[in-house]
């Protein structure tokens, strides 16, 4: 279960603090899903990285199935983000120079104690979201669509427990977002991980069953 | 358009500063050599002048003259017109000197006999308080230093003994060469009190020694004498033009201020009838001095007949003998009379003797007898009579000859047939008053001396006994020193002590000083055209430092290639709001100019810190190369202004071709921020990719249509890529063989070669980064992780290309040149084909050698066979021996120009041995393939004389290739001798040299006696060292001073290896900067894939990750790299350690991997250390 708790977050800047995030509160079970929604600046991509433990609150818990990654040391946190977090990213952030089932292993490379089935487990992910003809592919040589399709099979590698995704389909068309968006809900279904999803897409965040919208810092249930 | 220049320059400065930085180091290096090369000449300059003082022209002679004759020459008319001021006498010769306490000896040291004038005339104070008295002796700091010698000290100094006689004629004293005497050093005397004095120009150390003019003269029994005047010129005479324009004018002044005695010619009235002898201090008159004679002669309107005398052992006929007679040639005519004058019948007999027949003796040239010899032999006319006399042969020994005649005639004792004028003055011969007391330099039995032949002596003297012709005469005795012993000058006008005056004037006019060895030479202007040097450091330390400036410009390119990078977006907007590419590209032309410029100005500072660093250099570290610590830095314009332009120029043709790349890239690419190889394989690449690409370019069209070559998704490298590496690596391949077989020189097929392997290994290179095909990168763990980052190196196959040509350009000549390092092993020195031509010890004598050391009449003259330890240590020991003409060194070892290098002449039973191992030869044929000494008789139809050198000095030191001629100013009004290179000698000890054949030696350089060189053969298993103290000791009196062959070869070697150092260290500095580029572009790709590494970082990478991908790619590149470079040199030079038994550059090659182990991690932690730093949710944020 994902717990967010009364989460405070403020930036340095030269004329002070400047508050993003103020007295944020979520709970979500395993195979729940969320989408979160507000304007730009509103601080939305902050919290999917507060969530996603890339970076630290100023204030207030975040825990994920009982445990606080923010008290784990460094390769602690690491080895935390690389079993039970998976990102999707507006951007692909597909590395150009790997093909796409080498982007897939990406997060495999430095995992360790959880079997050696990481290619096949690549493979069959990388048929689930259709492109298995392409997994020998680079990035440069894939749609707009097959890119993402490409990041979501490389969030999900490790079976994350928690699914964040910022802006999944900001970056593409109407039936490629369509697209992306049906795989990202089946694949979630499929895993029970507990997603979140920060759009400005009203459609998408229509197919969600729990919609928050952030704004003048806080989080409203919507 | 300036303002966007302006603001664009102000806000990437970052960037911009790398910029004008490596343009800066460009220009640094660029003007920094150039400076480095105006320093050395201008320190050799400065040197020479402070060692020349106000020297600006010297005549010297090989024979003494009178001291007045300086003071004539000043004091005389037009010498001040002429544009001189002062002249100063002196005797210069070459001495031993010996340490009477500890035994030290000095040889070669330079001798200075002068008096107060000497320093007055150089314009130092107090000069009569400096100038030596007495057995005074002063020193100069480097030969007190090598004698340990004090104030106070003993010093015993030995000279060569002056001989107006040859040495190597019949009367020259061959074993009596030298004078010594005891002196007391005073002082040592610094350069600033002319302590270091010397006319020759060299930078190694001067050893002289000064010593009072009067008493070397006593000590050469020269009173009054000297051999060489010093002269200044206003104006310094350092124009080469004046200089010798005031060449012209001095000589002219020598003719009119020299006597006849200065030019070594002795003139006599005899009487009415006999006229005047014209004769030479040296006994023989050679060819120059004999028509000047025959001129002034027939401008007085007198006949001059010549006399040639010789001294006849024995004269034989008939079983009977007369001992020690002199005989006198004549020409046809004076012969003819004295035939005249003679009986001639055959019944003419004297004496008792038995008829003989005469029929016999018909063919033989003629003789005439006086009537006293023919008495005593008992000959008639028609009888055969034999002369035996000595001839000293130039292979030195004194041989015993016979020629056979017929008595052409009796004359009787009267006339010219009773003159005893017509023998010179031998010194132990014609002043004796019997000839029980003559002491000649020839054995002379005084036992078959009969009371008849003392009282001929006492009543006739030195009236010839025998008479032939001229032309016989000169078949016999003739040698290079003259084939006349006088002239006879006869007619009524020139007859009494009048007509002396009248003669002497008229030869005065035709006798050149210089035909009789007394010539001007212009030291001042010589010396500075020789202080340009045999070497120009600047082209040498630009060659050094090539990979430095081509390392720099690279980077200059990078850092601009990524600023351009960095701003592809802003390009792109330029060319959405309507900019043309072409104002485009003159904003970043503008920007580059500028930033140029900048370089320029940060490279002149730059550029005195890399000369100062370099002159360092060469006075510490690579001393080796220079011999001297007197080079300093002298910073002139010129080389900052070509040093700048030229890095100005090559920066910005960089970033024009640089900017070339952006010339097709479209302007939706430009604002997606991508252009060329940034997206490798990938769809957009014929849109936006730069030159290697695109489907541009006529070949690649071609190439696509080309099956098995045109590019296809199954292969993993496009077979385009490969064709140019491929034929790269062919043709490389094919030079290197073509150098192995000989087909092409060595430096051809190591710089060709080489070059075209580096090129092929880098295509393959950067076909395989452009590839794709690769295995997946899957598992986990840190190999896995380290592949990741190996894989890096593909993002930018570009940039990746040029790193690996950077650190692979440094590691190829820091490899390759440590093969060039030559071996100095003494084993190898032994090797009959090697450099020291398997002779263990190499020597010279300061006083010429004459006698055969090899033979055993020789080794009892040069006391070679006395008895005790030596004995023994001299069995089996043979010595090779060189004709030495001394000169400058042409070796490595003198950085100034050889204008009057040294040359050797060895016997031919050296030559014929075919010893030593020959680099080239012109067009060698016959035996002369096999032995190219044989070359060295070869004939030109221009009268070209051929030689051979060590292959580094003609190539280094004299610039001349095969069949290329050095032009040897003579003096003497000879003009210049034009010498042939036809060989040249692999590695050898005669560096310092060229070698021409004896023959022509004695043709050409008569003056020149004895041996002076001298390799020295000990058997296999002797103490060549013991050999060598036991022939120092024995030949002490010559300055005979032995070192091991492999010591010499060493000590060239250490300068060319010194030179090879200061390669690599430079190869060093390249490689450096090949690491900062490196640093430079793991950095900008840490930057540019911060996004990538922050989503790695998302999902679990952390810093050991990071830093394990960096320093996989840094390995990788390096690797690549290091491989390239290494693989390329040890291919390149094969064929030079093949065929020199070199050895593989080991040492270096740990050396080069720690410093790239080194180098590469710093580079590394560098971008790791950016890599860490970056805001990585900023980076997430960039959308």
């Amino acid at each position: 279960m994902l717990v967010v708790e009364n989460l405070s977050k403020d930036y340095r800047t030269p004329r002070g603090a400047l508050p993003i995030l103020s007295g944020v509160s979520l709970r979500l079970n395993r195979g729940d899903a969320a989408a979160v929604m507000g304007p730009s600046g509103s601080g939305k991509s902050t919290l999917l990285y507060i969530i996603g433990a890339l970076e630290p609150p100023t204030s207030g818990a975040v825990t994920l199935d009982g445990q606080n990654p923010f008290a784990l040391g460094e390769r602690e946190l690491a080895t935390f983000r690389n079993r039970e977090v998976g990102f999707l990213f507006q951007d692909h952030c597909l590395l150009p120079q790997c093909s796409v089932l080498e982007n897939v292993l990406t997060p495999t490379l430095v995992a360790s104690g959880r079997g050696d089935d990481y290619d096949e487990r690549a493979r069959s992910l990388l048929e689930q979201v259709g492109l298995a003809e392409r997994m020998h592919h680079r990035p440069a040589e894939l749609s707009g669509g097959e890119k993402q399709r490409a990041a979501l099979a490389r969030a999900l590698m490790m079976r994350p427990t928690l699914l964040l995704c910022d802006e999944p389909t900001g970056n593409l068309d109407q039936r490629a977002a369509d697209n992306v968006a049906s795989l990202l809900f089946e694949l979630h279904r499929a895993q029970e991980t507990v997603l979140v999803v920060v759009t400005h897409s009203t459609e998408l965040a229509a197919r969600f069953p729990q919609r928050f919208r952030l704004t003048e810092q806080r989080l409203i249930e919507t | 358009m300036l303002k966007l220049v302006l603001r664009n320059l102000s806000y990437y400065r970052r960037t911009n500063a790398a910029v004008v930085l490596g343009v800066g180091v460009a220009v640094a290096v660029l003007a920094g050599a150039l400076l480095v090369g105006e320093s050395v000449r201008a320190s050799l300059r400065g040197l020479f002048l402070q060692r020349l003082g106000r020297a600006t022209h010297v005549v010297s002679a090989p024979n003494f003259f009178r001291e007045a004759l300086a003071e004539e020459v000043r004091a005389g008319a037009g010498f001040r017109e002429a544009g001189f001021d002062a002249a100063c006498p002196l005797i210069v010769a070459q001495g031993v000197v010996t340490h009477e306490a500890s035994g030290r000896r000095a040889v070669a040291a330079q001798v200075y006999g002068v008096d107060a004038r000497f320093w007055e005339f150089h314009g130092r104070a107090g000069s009569a308080a400096r100038a030596p008295r007495s057995d005074e002796v002063l020193l100069s700091p480097s030969l007190a230093a090598e004698l340990g010698a004090a104030s106070g000290d003993a010093v015993v100094l030995r000279v060569e003994q002056p001989s107006d006689i040859p040495v190597e004629s019949l009367h020259g004293r061959k074993d009596d060469v030298g004078s010594s005497a005891r002196l007391t050093v005073r002082e040592t005397l610094g350069a600033q009190e002319l302590g270091e004095f010397s006319v020759r120009p060299s930078q190694t150390a001067v050893r002289a020694v000064f010593v009072p003019l009067s008493s070397l003269q006593r000590s050469l029994d020269r009173a009054g004498r000297v051999n060489t005047i010093l002269f200044n010129a206003r104006g310094e005479g350092a124009d080469a033009g004046e200089a010798s324009a005031q060449t012209e004018k001095l000589s002219g002044l020598l003719r009119a201020s020299a006597t006849l005695e200065d030019l070594g010619v002795k003139l006599r009235a005899l009487d009415d009838t006999r006229g005047l002898t014209f004769e030479s201090e040296s006994g023989l008159i050679g060819e120059g001095m004999e028509a000047a004679a025959r001129e002034a002669a027939r401008r007085t309107g007198a006949g001059a007949e010549p006399v040639f005398s010789y001294l006849a052992n024995s004269i034989r006929a008939g079983g009977r003998e007369v001992p020690y007679s002199i005989v006198t040639a004549f020409g046809e005519e004076a012969f003819g009379r004295l035939l005249k004058a003679s009986a001639t019948d055959e019944s003419v007999a004297v004496g008792t003797r038995a008829p003989s027949s005469a029929a016999g003796e018909k063919g033989l040239p003629e003789v005439v007898l006086n009537e006293w010899a023919a008495r005593e032999l008992g000959a008639r006319v028609g009888d055969a009579v034999s002369l035996e006399y000595y001839v000293w042969e130039e292979s030195g020994r004194l041989s015993t000859r016979t020629a056979e005649f017929r008595l052409a005639g009796v004359v009787p004792i009267e006339g010219e047939a009773a003159d005893r004028d017509l023998v010179p003055e031998y010194p132990g011969i014609t002043g004796s008053n019997s000839l029980a007391d003559w002491d000649p330099p020839f054995p002379v039995e005084l036992s078959r001396i009969r009371p008849q032949d003392e009282a001929y002596w006492d009543a006739h003297r030195t009236t010839p006994k025998a008479f032939i012709t001229l032309a016989r005469a000169q078949e016999l005795w003739r040698s290079r020193f003259g084939g006349l012993t006088s002239l006879r000058v006869r007619a009524a006008s020139v007859t009494g002590g009048a007509s002396l005056g009248t003669f002497s004037a008229a030869l005065r006019e035709t006798l050149e000083p210089s035909a009789a060895g007394l010539n001007v030479y212009a030291v001042r202007a010589e010396g500075l055209a020789a202080s340009r040097g045999a070497t120009d450091f600047g082209e040498y330390f630009l060659y050094f430092s090539f990979f430095i400036v081509v390392s720099a410009l690279l980077l200059t390119a990078l850092f601009f290639r990524l600023g351009v990078e960095q701003r592809l977006r802003e390009v792109g907007l330029l060319g959405a709001l309507g900019y043309t590419r072409g104002r485009v590209r003159a904003i970043f032309l503008t920007e580059a100019l500028v930033l140029a410029g900048l370089g320029g100005l940060v490279g002149v500072p730059g550029a005195y810190a890399y000369a100062w660093l370099l002159m360092k250099g060469l006075r510490t570290w690579w001393v080796g190369a220079v011999g001297t610590t007197a080079l300093e830095l002298h910073a002139g314009p010129w080389p900052f202004v070509f040093g700048v332009l030229g890095g100005i120029v090559a920066a910005v043709l960089c970033i024009v071709l640089t900017l070339r790349g952006l010339r097709r890239a479209s302007a939706r690419g430009l604002l997606a921020g991508v252009v060329g190889e940034g997206e490798s394989g990938g769809r957009g690449d014929g849109e936006m990719g730069g030159r290697g690409e695109g489907e541009r370019g006529w070949v690649k069209r071609i190439l696509r249509r080309v099956p098995f070559i045109a590019p296809s998704p199954r292969r993993p490298v496009a077979p385009s890529r490969l064709l140019i590496p491929s034929v790269a690596l062919v043709a490389g391949c094919a030079f290197l063989v073509a150098a192995s077989f000989g087909a092409v020189g060595q430096a051809a097929g190591f710089f060709g070669g080489g070059a075209l392997l580096l090129v092929a290994l880098l295509g393959f290179q950067s076909a395989w980064l452009k590839g794709r095909g690769r295995g997946t990168i899957g598992g986990s763990g840190w190999w896995s992780v380290s592949r990741l980052g190996m894989r890096n190196a593909t993002y930018r196959p570009g940039r990746s290309v040029l790193c690996i040509t950077l650190i692979a350009a440094a590691s190829f000549i820091i490899v390759a040149v440590d093969a060039f390092r030559r071996d100095d092993s003494a084993a190898a020195a032994r090797d009959r084909h090697s450099g020291g031509g398997g002779y263990a010890l190499l020597a010279e004598s300061l006083l010429p050698v004459v006698h055969d050391p090899n033979t055993n009449e020789g080794r009892d003259a040069l006391n070679l066979k006395g008895a005790g330890e030596g004995r023994a240590a001299l069995d089996g020991v043979t010595l090779a021996r060189l004709r030495l003409r001394p000169g400058d060194d042409a070796s490595c070892l003198n950085l100034y120009r050889p204008s009057q290098p040294r040359i050797l002449a060895p016997t031919d039973d050296f030559r014929r041995e075919g010893r030593f191992s020959f680099g080239g030869t012109l067009d060698a044929e016959g035996e002369a393939r096999a032995n190219p000494w044989l070359l060295l008789d070869r004939e030109f139809a221009d009268g070209a004389v051929p030689f051979v050198a060590d292959a580094t000095s003609a190539a280094y030191v004299l610039h001349l290739g095969l069949g290329e001629d050095f032009l040897l100013e003579r003096g003497g009004g000879l003009g210049p001798l034009r010498l042939r290179l036809v060989a040249t000698l692999a590695d050898s000890i005669f560096q310092g040299e060229l070698i021409v054949s004896e023959r022509n030696f004695l043709r050409h350089f008569p003056e020149q006696e004895g041996y002076r060189v001298f390799l020295v053969d000990v058997p296999e298993g002797r103490d060549a060292q013991g050999v060598a103290a036991v022939l120092e000791e024995r030949l002490s009196e010559f300055g005979f001073d032995a070192a091991s062959t492999a010591e010499r070869l060493a000590e060239f070697h250490r300068v060319e290896n010194t030179y090879l150092s200061t390669f690599q260290m430079l190869g060093g500095l390249g490689l450096a900067l090949g690491t900062l580029g490196l640093a430079a572009v793991l950095l900008r790709n840490v930057l540019e894939r911060r996004r990538e590494l922050a989503l790695l970082r998302a999902v679990g990478y952390d810093r050991r990750h990071f830093g394990l991908m960096i320093v996989a790619e840094n390995a990788l590149l390096l690797a690549c790299g290091l491989l390239t470079g290494t693989l390329c040199a040890l291919l390149a030079i094969a064929p030079v350690v093949a065929s020199r038994g070199g050895r593989l550059p080991l040492a270096s090659l740990g050396l080069l991997l720690a410093a790239v182990v080194v180098s590469g991690l710093a580079a590394s932690l560098v971008a790791t250390a950016a890599a860490l730093r970056a805001p990585l949710l900023a980076a997430l944020r960039e959308e």
